[in-house]
């Protein structure tokens, strides 16, 4: 235990490094354009939640691939991942990037499939970007409540990628669906993901994964987040179409 | 018979206390140098403090569970984190900091903070981390709190 160390009077002044690297604050969210075969039911109004707002077990779950060989930093890494996130995505899963593209508070349209083969429409907001990494922030409804770091850094003289995904599932469904396969799943479509991106830059290494539960405890105080749950509003969306097609005809 | 299982109970906590550190302290050679200071600090019977001076990222990791064991010595109910010199953080060091909080209230500590500018602050607003942190405008606001329940 020690003395308080005095201020250091400059670093108040100055704007933060970090500064443009951020999100603005933003108390729903809002989705800038709708691309085609996109659908905007779970996103638009939602708030951004973090691993704080979720349901389930929270989980820190890191995959990372080393680029051995490959000549290429950090910096380009992000760089080609954030311009062509959709393209190292396993099939079956689209991300409609944004127009503006991964920037800070910018938000992305998914549409994937959840297990049992149900499908989602759920999105995500950009919470940070800077040049060597990227996170991104799920929105109520969304499976998991938490977010996700993309990154690259220098190791062993090697550059190495990564994603690192901090999460709670959002509701007891979902909590429920994770443990049923959902976990395996989720395991897998990173993976591959890394995969795809270890073979753009040439490289065939193996996935590193590495799974803690940070928290075994499930927040029943939130319960109430299956309200929002985007698997069944999707498929609510889904069943109700032809009303909706009926509705809008012309007559 | 009691002071037996007592001493014995002592001296596992005080083995494991030990070898977390030893842990962090390992981790801490192995990772890139962290641009960060942590100065632990007593406020009280109850709380500690920790000042963070520098970059809260994902090599800020060894040194701020370094710093959490030493300020959650004793009897400390609740940790205020101090970020007045807080230079630049990313999305890791929330991370850092969300795991950190999982941590204090599986000891059934509270976690605080005072010194947080406007920047930080709208940062902890978007991640809703100021749903389950307490945000202070000073340290004597931050220790009477810590102090009060």
């Amino acid at each position: 235990m020690t003395e308080k160390p005095p201020n250091d009077e400059t670093t108040e002044k100055r704007e933060p490094r970090d500064a443009a690297y951020w999100a603005s604050y933003a108390e729903t969210l809002k989705v800038s354009g709708v691309a085609e075969g996109a659908t905007n039911i779970n996103v638009e109004g939602r708030r951004a939640v973090g691993p704080l707002q979720g349901f389930g077990k929270m989980w820190q779950k890191t995959y990372r691939v080393g680029l051995t060989g490959a000549e290429t930093t950090p910096v380009e890494v992000i760089k080609t991942w954030k311009e062509n996130y959709q393209e190292f995505w396993p099939e079956g899963n689209r991300f409609y990037a944004p127009l503006a593209g991964i920037a800070p508070g910018e938000v992305a349209l998914i549409s994937g499939s959840l297990p049992g083969g149900v499908k989602l429409s759920t999105g995500v907001m950009v919470l940070y970007a800077d040049d060597e990494s990227f996170s991104l922030m799920t929105p109520e409804g969304h499976p998991f409540s938490g977010w996700i770091t993309f990154s690259s850094f220098e190791e062993e003289g090697n550059t190495v990628a990564q994603a690192q995904v901090l999460m709670r599932a959002n509701d007891p469904l979902y909590e429920m669906g994770l443990r049923m396969g959902g976990h395996k799943m989720e395991n897998e479509m990173w993976r591959e993901t890394l995969e795809n991106l270890a073979t753009h830059f040439g490289v065939s290494e193996p996935v590193e994964t590495n799974i803690v539960c940070v928290d075994p405890k499930l927040q029943w105080s939130q319960y109430r987040n299956i309200w929002h749950n985007a698997g069944i509003r999707s498929a609510i969306h889904s069943v109700t179409a032809p009303l909706r097609w009926r509705r809008n005809r012309p007559s | 018979m009691e002071d037996e299982s007592l001493d014995s109970s002592l001296h596992i906590l005080r083995s494991e206390y030990e070898g977390t550190r030893e842990v962090y302290r390992k981790r801490r050679n192995e990772m890139p140098e962290a641009q960060v200071k942590m100065n632990v600090r007593e406020a009280g019977d109850r709380a500690s403090i920790i000042d963070v001076q520098g970059e809260l990222t994902a090599f800020a990791e060894a040194v701020l569970m370094d710093a959490y064991s030493q300020a959650s010595d004793g009897q400390v109910r609740a940790i205020i984190l101090n970020f007045e010199n807080l230079e630049y953080m990313n999305s890791s060091g929330i991370g850092l900091l969300v795991t950190l909080l999982i941590r204090i209230n599986r000891e059934k500590q509270r976690l605080l903070t005072y010194g947080l500018s406007e920047h930080y602050r709208s940062i902890f607003q978007i991640t809703r981390l100021d749903d389950a942190i307490a945000i202070h405008d000073s340290e004597e606001e931050a220790v009477s709190a810590a102090n009060s329940a």
